[in-house]
């Protein structure tokens, strides 16, 4: 009698069940398990910070965010919230994402508690950063620097902090006080700022040769021309300059119809920014129209704004591209396009255009805004300066991060960068990393419980309640109000909050099958082969029919709802929830 | 239509329950089938799912574990007519159909109901069948007669609405002794009639045990009161029901059971709750006693049921009938029922080991008698021995199921049968469940096996968890996890060595309590 029975390996896919999981693998399998997380730039821990907000903890939630994206009140409002086009949600029914964006929000306006700087990784290393530039991205990253040890001055051209979030973005989406008071957090923490300080090429040699480090986060201040038949210079406005102008209440009337010309974020402002001046939201009187060269989907804006848009009565006209002006009695009278179509073999990002011949027409108008993007003012480097990869330079103490490192972006690849140039600094000046990132597995004993039931995967978000349109020309209202603690509640459950997980120790299992009876989807399954990759992460399963075939009886995490049902059905206390967390902090 | 969903720690059955607990079955026969959540609330009428599509199963309620010759004829009648013809004995006294269609549910349940009988609480998070030793009425050990208090509590704890709505099921046994044959250390309120020196006479009243289990986890009840006079007993069970009602985990229905209310809050804090509880309703607790309190009735053997030839206490014998499988056919129950009417007092009795008995035998006919029950092919011999071996229904029929018990009890019988084990055939019990459930209680007996798989290289097995030693008040132990191709050849290692180790009319259990565990262990090398 042969009692040594041979079996499968046992399958875990975290390599630890209870603290700190190091290897390749464990890092894929948090970023497969949860892919908001890991769409996001700043790798913000979406399903927590949703939990505490579940749980009616907006503090637990607000920090959460202000650890990972430094503005949660802000990036509440106008993150391009790339985590929402990966949540699970995406992939299993037709409802919609969770509203991660709007869940931060809500946590940053249920904050009742008064929220301290966050607190240093290190005491003072002594060494000194001039970060130049008081955009998102500098002031992620004077917050880090500072955290990391550093005295660090933030060098700021304009006469206040924000960059572009104050400059760029309209107070209807971005009111000022949610910027002021996270930017307080940050320069609470002990940064000395400089305003109106505007750095040239010789002002960055001078902080290059004073300072032990130089970051520069000046942004893409530049804004590209639009050479176009028959244009006077100063004819057009950009973008920027008309969003920095009606941002400081320089605009507050205008007549006439108006062309906004891109399809970004700034077009879309500048366009709604226009219907405020121009009192037209209710659609009297002239035109405001965007016109873009692609499709709608091309354009920066989410849906919940499109629908804005139209609501504001601003038309959006698209694949168009500008080719001239008329101007009379030397003013602008209308601009021309021609119509465009997208090149369906193009496999680019943003596919290419090809003309439509002889499909010219005009859009009359009296202001043009050009808003088709901006780029680096180059000209502050110091001569021989240059970047090379990353966030690096040619002078091994200057770095560069943001929109400057990169081209223009969006406020979260800027806050990110930010704060990853920081830790770039960090080991530039001490010589070595001394931040680690790694995965915190916890064993959680409480039933299987997160609150969650199959129902609450099929609940239709809470729409976000937006001012009344005719409300919303005074005094630059906000449009979306928040949510109240009850839709965010009822939108935070939908979350199925993949930060847990539920996994069967396959040496406790007696395949009773019962996990399967009681789960509320397909997400058990009897499988015959589990295959691995090299980092031992679950790669190809192959689905066993019969129970004699079942190797394993195995949880399919994309699939699984945390209801906890199959833990508390176990018979044999196989099945295990864990917690898993990305944990970025101090080597030990 | 939006459903507010909260945190609240409440399990969706618990919701579906507080929706409501009716059911139309005619309704349910006219549509042709039952929705999730009918098929939730049939159980509170007893009707419950089956492994095989389109079959239910339906458990009916013996209260007592006493049916008339009239009710058993009625029950085999029906069976004939709704399921097949086939009826299993529980190892809660109750029966079973197994093969029944929806739309004969309310044909069922009228024709059982012109006999008295009903399938209503047979499941569900109810007070279950409550059960009493097979022997309560004529038994020579006995303190009391329990039958009696035991129909009374299960008319009045079913009786009663608001104990409609448990958080789980809720088990409760009479024994008339300390034999213990109604198993009350594995029920959630166990009562044990005693007879003790009180106030210098000799009063006989209960012992009552609490939150003790099988399940997926097992649990031994621990003593709630050692002494609590006739009369303040059944107040005493219902206190007990709703101490369960208001603390039981209404969220994970895994951690329901009274057991685990128990284990949370500990004897002392359920004792002051029973209390509460039966004085805010009015009842006396005077005579309840916790202090220890010795049985001064007659020595009990450890197994009293095991003597062939048991002596009653009046003049009639007992004919047992050992019911292989625990299943009999609707000939074979309407010919038993025919001969307790001709020969015994016109009941059956059903056991838990999943056999019956006729009662009142004229110990002149008792030879003749049981060539009758012989004769149904039925057996009389070995109740109770290691021959009678208990398995669940298994995957035979059962939803929950992981193994073929059947199976494993085909395999095992002959082996148990051989002459070479003749001398220890009443000192071993076997049980065999086939999953944690343990509707066979596996861990109170002397070789208990639990069904599994077992993993292979690619694909898996059937098993089981194989436990030795145990019983009511000590749970067997874990000897390993054994594919069953091998548990025949285990099990008869472990009988050899029990052979071997034995010391004078020891029971398996208590040798193995004597040698450890490690002999046993040994064998596995062999």
């Amino acid at each position: 009698m042969n009692l040594d029975y041979k079996k499968a390996p046992n399958l875990r896919e975290y390599s630890v069940a209870d603290g700190e999981a190091r290897s390749a693998g464990d890092a894929r399998i948090l970023a497969k398990d949860i892919p908001c997380q890991q769409a996001c730039p700043a790798r913000t821990n979406v399903p927590l910070y949703i939990e505490h907000l579940a749980n009616g903890d907006a503090t637990a939630s607000y920090r959460v965010n202000l650890e990972c994206n430094v503005f949660p009140g802000v990036l509440g409002r106008v993150c391009t919230r790339p985590c929402e086009d990966r949540c699970r949600h995406q992939w299993t029914n037709t409802q919609g994402p969770v509203t991660i964006c709007h869940l931060k929000r809500a946590a940053a306006d249920s904050l009742e508690a008064n929220i301290a700087p966050l607190p240093s990784y290190f005491e003072d290393t002594g060494k000194r950063v001039a970060v130049v530039g008081g955009g998102p991205a500098g002031l992620a990253a004077a917050r880090e620097l500072k955290r990391l040890g550093h005295s660090v001055t933030i060098l700021e051209r304009e006469p206040q902090l924000g960059g572009m979030l104050v400059d760029g973005i309209p107070k209807f989406r971005l009111p000022r006080r949610v910027v002021e008071k996270e930017i307080a957090l940050i320069i609470d923490s002990g940064i000395d700022v400089e305003l109106g300080k505007d750095v040239d090429a010789a002002m960055m040699q001078e902080l290059a040769d004073t300072y032990d480090a130089v970051c520069i986060a000046a942004g893409t201040m530049k804004v590209q021309e639009l050479e176009l038949d028959g244009l006077p210079p100063d004819t057009a406005l950009s973008g920027l300059e008309f969003m920095k102008q009606y941002n400081r209440g320089e605009i507050t009337s205008m007549s006439g119809d108006v062309v906004v010309i891109g399809g970004g974020f700034t077009a879309v402002d500048c366009s709604r920014s226009c219907a405020r001046a121009a009192r037209r939201l209710l659609g009297e009187g002239d035109n405001i129209s965007i016109i873009y060269r692609r499709s709608e989907q091309f354009m920066a804006a989410t849906q919940d704004e499109l629908e804005e848009i139209e609501r504001e009565n601003i038309s959006i006209r698209t694949l168009a591209t500008p080719v001239s002006v008329r101007m009379e009695d030397g003013l602008l009278a209308g601009v021309t396009f021609r119509r465009n179509i997208l090149d369906k073999t193009s496999d680019e990002e943003k596919p290419r255009m090809l003309p439509v011949p002889d499909s010219e027409f005009e859009v009359p108008c009296k202001h043009l805004i050009v808003a088709i993007g901006q780029t680096q003012e180059w000209e502050i480097l110091p001569e021989g300066l240059a970047l090379t990869d990353g966030f690096g330079t040619t002078a091994e103490h200057v770095f560069v991060t943001g929109d400057f490192a990169t081209g223009a972006d969006n406020v979260i690849k800027a806050v990110a960068n930010g704060k990853a140039v920081a830790e770039e600094i960090d080991a530039h000046l001490t010589g070595r990393e001394r931040m680690q990132s790694f995965v915190r597995v916890e064993t959680i004993e409480k039933d299987g419980f997160t609150g969650r039931v199959r129902d609450h995967d099929l609940q239709s978000s809470a729409e976000m309640p937006v001012s009344p349109v005719p409300e919303r020309a005074e005094g630059d209202r906000e449009v979306e109000q928040g949510f109240d603690p009850d839709s965010a509640e009822a939108n935070a459950m939908r979350c199925y909050f993949c930060h847990y997980k539920f996994e069967i120790d396959q040496d406790k299992c007696i395949h009773c099958d019962w996990c399967i009876d009681a789960a509320p989807r397909e997400c058990i399954q009897r499988v015959s082969r589990v295959f691995l990759d090299d980092d031992g992460v679950v790669d190809t399963v192959i689905e066993a029919t019969l129970a004699h075939e079942a190797t394993y009886i195995w949880i399919d995490s994309d699939a699984c709802i945390r209801c906890g049902k199959c833990l508390r059905v176990c018979p044999t206390g196989a099945i295990s929830m864990q917690k898993a967390e990305r944990i970025h902090c101090p080597r030990t | 239509m939006q459903r507010q969903l909260t945190m609240e720690r409440l399990s969706e059955d618990e919701e579906v329950k507080a929706s409501g607990l009716n059911l139309d079955f005619d309704e349910i026969a006219k549509k042709g089938v039952m929705s999730k959540e009918e098929g939730m609330v049939a159980k509170w009428y007893g009707v419950y799912g089956s492994r095989q599509p389109g079959n239910l199963m339906a458990r009916i309620v013996i209260p007592g574990g006493v049916i008339t010759a009239s009710q058993a004829r009625q029950i085999a009648d029906t069976a004939e007519n709704h399921a097949q013809g086939r009826i299993s004995i529980t190892t809660r006294q109750s029966l079973q159909y197994h093969w029944l269609k929806v739309i004969r549910i309310p044909d069922m349940m009228r024709e059982l109901a012109t006999e008295g009988v009903s399938t209503f609480h047979g499941c569900g998070d109810v007070t279950r069948n409550v059960t009493a030793c097979p022997m309560a009425e004529n038994c020579v050990h006995r303190r009391l007669d329990v039958r009696p208090f035991a129909r009374e509590s299960a008319r009045l704890l079913t009786d009663a609405r608001d104990l409609d709505n448990l958080p789980r099921k809720f088990k409760v046994t009479w024994s008339g002794c300390r034999g213990n044959c109604a198993q009350p250390y594995m029920n959630c309120a166990g009562v044990i009639a005693v007879a003790c020196g009180l106030d210098g006479s000799r009063q006989t009243g209960f012992k009552v045990v609490i939150g003790g289990g099988m399940g997926w986890k097992g649990f031994v009840a621990q003593e709630l009161f050692s002494f609590v006079p006739q009369d303040r007993v059944i107040p005493v069970i219902r206190a007990m029901a709703l101490l369960f009602r208001d603390h039981g985990d209404r969220y994970n229905r895994a951690k329901a059971r009274l057991k685990f209310v128990v284990a949370r809050y500990g004897i002392e804090r359920c004792r002051e709750i029973v209390l509460e509880n039966m004085q805010a309703e009015g009842e006396s607790v005077e005579g309840l006693r916790t202090e220890p309190m010795p049985d001064v009735g007659e020595p009990v053997p450890a197994r009293p049921l095991v003597d062939e030839t048991f002596q009653t206490c009046d003049a009639s014998s007992v004919v047992r009938i050992r019911v292989p499988k625990g299943e009999v056919t609707h000939q074979q129950l309407r010919r038993v029922a025919e001969l307790s009417e001709m020969f015994g007092d016109q009941r059956i009795y059903t056991t838990n080991r999943q056999n019956m008995e006729l009662h009142g035998i004229d110990p002149a006919k008792t030879k003749q008698v049981k060539q009758e029950v012989l004769a149904t092919e039925l057996f009389t011999d070995g109740v109770e021995g290691i021959i009678d071996i208990v398995p669940c229904v298994g995957t035979t029929y059962c939803p929950k199921a992981v193994s073929t018990t059947r199976d494993l009890y085909d395999r095992l019988v002959p082996l148990v049968a051989q002459e070479k084990f003749a001398s220890i055939a009443g000192a071993v019990r076997i049980n065999i469940t086939g999953c944690p459930n343990s509707c066979s209680p596996y861990r109170i007996v002397d070789i208990g096996f639990r069904g599994m798989r077992i993993r292979e290289e690619q694909g898996s097995v059937e098993g089981y968890e194989m436990l030795i030693g145990g019983d009511q008040e000590a749970h067997g132990l874990r000897l390993g996890d054994f594919k069953l191709a091998d548990c025949p050849a285990i099990t008869e290692l472990v009988l050899h060595k029990f052979l071997e180790l034995r010391e004078g009319d020891e029971t398996l259990t208590a040798c193995i309590r004597r040698t450890g565990m490690a002999p046993w262990e040994e064998v596995l090398s062999q």
